[in-house]
């Protein structure tokens, strides 16, 4: 089925990502530099800076809202440093994460995320307290993890943030 | 008993890294005649000039072979050499064994040796039998024509007069300005066309220098460079120039109506027309296919008397006109005026046109609200059709949506295999506008890649990105009729790699650029050469790129190839100053290697004159009988005659009987 494309759906998906940050979108010419160092890329997923800004281009902002490609980037931000228009593509795969989060559509594993950040100040987090007295360390290290007291402010700062809109704490 | 000097160059590795240098000298002092055999790293450095000039005036040699590059590229040099050093610059003969033998033979070093051993063998052969020869001089006629009034031309004439040589500009439409008036806008300053062109139109026009043949055509031309007679056929308008005033009263008047041929065929003109508003000259002009003869006034025919009044019936045109420059009376001579002119040199700008969209029947070329790139920009013109709206040909409403072709016809093995090289920028030049004033209009453009090489370019095309307008990679296939007014643009969008539909109102087909329907005629009156692509042929595409094969004629603009304003006014300005050179010489010089008749040996039978390519040899009687006569401005010295001749009464200088027959034996012994 052929894409049919239409202004209303470009405009909609061009002003989406502007409004979330990705401002340089429409600087894009599609060379390709990004996707060429993008460890995401190389990693599998093969909507991520060109192929997703030129989706985007052509109006696909629902057609694609489901895409797991835009959580594979790790912000490491080569496709900014190689980009010869100063699209600055990290911030267009950046905002069209803004945009599925704020449409709900982020990946499982993205959830259990930011609800452990919700619950104990960080994202990832293993517990290592024997690995730790074995070299001569404290075994609770001095994080929110054994702090109640920053946990709470972590809580307060994220239940006023609009994260918490999204319902998910 | 000649004393031949050899030289063998190693042109660095270009000889050096194949042939063994050292063999081919030791082998050409075995040679007869050979004086002494000398190397080189490079022969036409000064220290290998040296070489050679000391030779000479030490006595030592009075013929030099130098075994180096090319004839093309050096011969030149090393003859100046000679004559630097008192020796006829004639009596120098090159071997080529870089071309002939490094270039070609690399994977045989040694058989590429012995081949230049041969070739310089064959050199030394026919030096040895070489004769002085001199150079010849004829005077030059200090004016130069133009023949294209386009931004092209008008540059030449410019240059060509403000140097100070009167300059005939030949133009076969009734005003110059050529392609750029048509044009809205141009890339990448957005200035109006017509803003920059008119007033150098008008310089043209005016300057005292510059004889403006407006409504003409090269009938025919003779001669050769610095002496060309040139007949141009001034065609009929019908009106009487010297007397119209421009003021356009028959104009508003003429019923007779034709497709207006400055607005692309989107509008109709009358059948008496001024080309457009700032045309130059401004006159008027009569096209008699589509004048109705009101009031049964033919062409030279008297007036009728009116029934009812008894006045005599004049035209409408005759009746408006308050120059009195309507004159139907008048027997016209439909064929026009034939005016002769001498001119030394002559440049060609002669344009470019358009192709039809109607070539391409994938892309809908029947529906009107399909049209060439060249229509668009008509219509969104000021002095347009609609005074510069944007609006569908069908029903006179504006598009919504707007769909650009690229490479229509250009980049095509069906059609013309080049780049039309303009079509990216005047397409982005078009959707800008067009945005600018239309902010709501959807634009997509279609390219197989976008071509912005020139000076700012590229900004502009990166800038179009940013208004908005949407950029797809990927050759529209087809173009489906949905009704009356909408069509379906199928695509593929190869960044995507999916096919893409966008129904739209109105398409622009970048059609390709192309060189003239007249340009064939005028390069046979001319001696032009054609490229691959149907352009005129440069002499050299980077060492002579304004002159021609044809001396004394150069070239200027789309005629010799796709290019945008810049470019052309470039080459404008360089093939006037290239016309310009023999002009201020006042003198050519022809060169002695051009064949002779010894009218004794002459049996009169006539068989070379027809052979000759450039017509230089003619039947003249002497002693009572015909004789052939060469006329050594036009001969070039190709050699045909000297080969045909029966008789072997023809001799080509330079290349006589004896030379030839020593390079064989030297070949082949």
């Amino acid at each position: 089925m052929a894409i049919q494309l239409s202004k209303d759906k470009i405009d909609e998906a061009i002003n989406t990502i502007i409004e979330y940050g990705g401002d340089g979108i429409q600087r894009c010419v599609q060379c390709g530099a990004c996707s060429s160092v993008c460890p995401g890329v190389q990693a599998g997923f093969p909507v991520l800076c060109r192929l997703l800004i030129k989706k985007l281009q052509d109006g696909l902002l629902e057609d694609i809202i489901e895409e797991q490609s835009s959580w594979g980037c790790q912000n490491c931000n080569r496709c900014t440093e190689v980009c010869p228009q100063g699209v600055r593509p990290q911030e267009v795969v950046i905002a069209f994460r803004r945009y599925q989060a704020n449409e709900l559509a982020f990946s499982t594993s993205t959830v259990s995320a930011q609800m452990q950040l919700h619950d104990i100040g960080h994202a990832v987090f293993t517990e290592a307290g024997e690995l730790r007295e074995g070299v001569g360390l404290p075994g609770k290290a001095p994080t929110s993890a054994y702090n109640e007291k920053a946990q709470e402010e972590i809580q307060a700062i994220l239940d006023n943030s609009p994260m918490a809109e999204l319902g998910l704490f | 008993m000649a004393k031949v000097g050899v030289y063998v160059c190693h042109c660095g590795s270009n000889i050096a890294g194949v042939i063994d240098v050292e063999a081919v000298r030791a082998f050409a002092e075995t040679l007869p005649d050979v004086v002494v055999s000398r190397k080189d790293l490079f022969m036409c450095s000064d220290s290998g000039q040296e070489l050679i000039k000391q030779d000479i005036k030490d006595g030592v040699v009075d013929r030099v072979v130098v075994a180096a590059c090319t004839p093309r590229t050096h011969e030149p040099i090393f003859r100046g050499v000679c004559e630097s050093a008192g020796l006829n610059k004639y009596l120098f003969e090159m071997a080529n064994i870089r071309d002939q033998s490094s270039w070609v033979h690399p994977q045989d070093p040694s058989g590429a040796t012995e081949k230049a051993k041969m070739v310089v063998s064959s050199a030394v052969g026919k030096a040895a039998r070489l004769k002085p020869l001199e150079d010849k001089f004829v005077d030059v006629t200090q004016k130069a024509m133009v023949v294209g009034g386009g931004v092209g031309g008008i540059f030449s004439a410019l240059e060509l007069a403000n140097m100070g040589y009167k300059t005939y500009l030949v133009e076969k439409d009734p005003s110059i300005g050529g392609v750029m008036a048509q044009l809205d806008k141009t890339f990448p300053t957005n200035d109006c066309s017509a803003c920059i062109l008119t007033p150098v139109m008008v310089e043209a026009g005016s300057h005292p220098n510059i004889e403006l043949m407006t409504y003409s055509e090269i009938d025919d031309v003779e001669g050769f460079i610095g002496n060309y007679n040139v007949k141009v056929r001034r065609k009929q308008t019908y009106i009487d120039w010297k007397k119209c005033t421009g003021c356009g009263a028959c104009v508003d008047v003429c019923p007779g109506k034709a497709p207006d041929k400055f607005d692309a065929g989107l509008s109709k003109r009358s059948a008496a027309y001024i080309h457009f508003p700032q045309a130059v000259p401004k006159k008027a002009v009569v096209d008699m296919d589509s004048c109705l003869n009101c009031a049964g006034r033919k062409i030279g025919s008297e007036p009728k008397t009116s029934k009812k009044t008894g006045e005599p019936m004049y035209a409408p045109c005759e009746k408006a006109c308050p120059a009195d420059a309507v004159d139907r009376s008048i027997n016209y001579n439909p064929e026009g005026e034939i005016v002769e002119v001498d001119v030394g040199t002559i440049v060609v700008a002669t344009g470019y046109k358009v192709m039809e969209k109607d070539c391409f029947k994938e892309l809908a070329p029947q529906h009107s609200n399909v049209m060439t790139a060249l229509q668009l920009e008509r219509l969104i013109s000021a002095t347009g059709p609609t005074g510069g709206k944007l609006l569908k040909p069908s029903n006179n409403e504006k598009p919504k949506t707007i769909n650009f072709v690229s490479c229509v016809g250009s980049r095509d093995v069906n059609h013309h295999t080049y780049c039309s090289r303009v079509c990216c920028m005047y397409m982005i030049k078009q959707a800008r506008l067009l945005k600018e004033k239309y902010p709501d209009l959807d634009i997509y453009m279609h390219f197989i890649d976008v071509r912005t090489a020139g000076k700012d370019y590229d900004e502009y095309y990166t800038g179009a990105r940013r208004m908005g307008i949407n950029f797809l990679k990927g050759k529209v296939g087809s173009i489906q009729t949905l009704d009356d007014d909408k069509m379906r643009v199928v695509a593929y969008d190869m960044e995507h790699g999916e096919n893409v539909e966008i129904e739209s109102d109105m398409v622009i087909l970048a059609t390709a650029i192309e060189q003239t329907e007249s340009a064939k005629g005028l390069a046979q009156k001319l001696g032009l050469q054609f490229d691959g692509s149907g352009f005129f042929k440069e002499m050299h595409p980077k060492l002579g790129p304004v002159e021609t094969a044809t001396q004394g004629i150069y070239l200027a603009g789309c005629c010799q190839g796709p290019k945008d304003i810049p470019d052309t006014v470039s080459q404008a300005k360089g093939a006037a100053a290239a016309a310009a050179v023999p002009l201020a010489q006042g003198k050519v010089k022809i060169e002695p290697i051009i064949s002779e008749v010894h009218a004794e040996k002459c049996s009169g039978c006539g068989i070379c004159v027809p052979l000759c390519p450039y017509s230089a040899i003619s039947m003249k009687t002497f002693a009572d009988r015909p004789r052939a006569e060469i006329d050594i401005t036009q001969c070039k010295g190709c050699g045909v005659c000297t080969a045909t001749c029966p008789s072997a009464a023809i001799v080509l200088h330079g290349y006589e009987e004896e030379q030839i027959m020593a390079q064989i034996a030297a070949l082949t012994s």
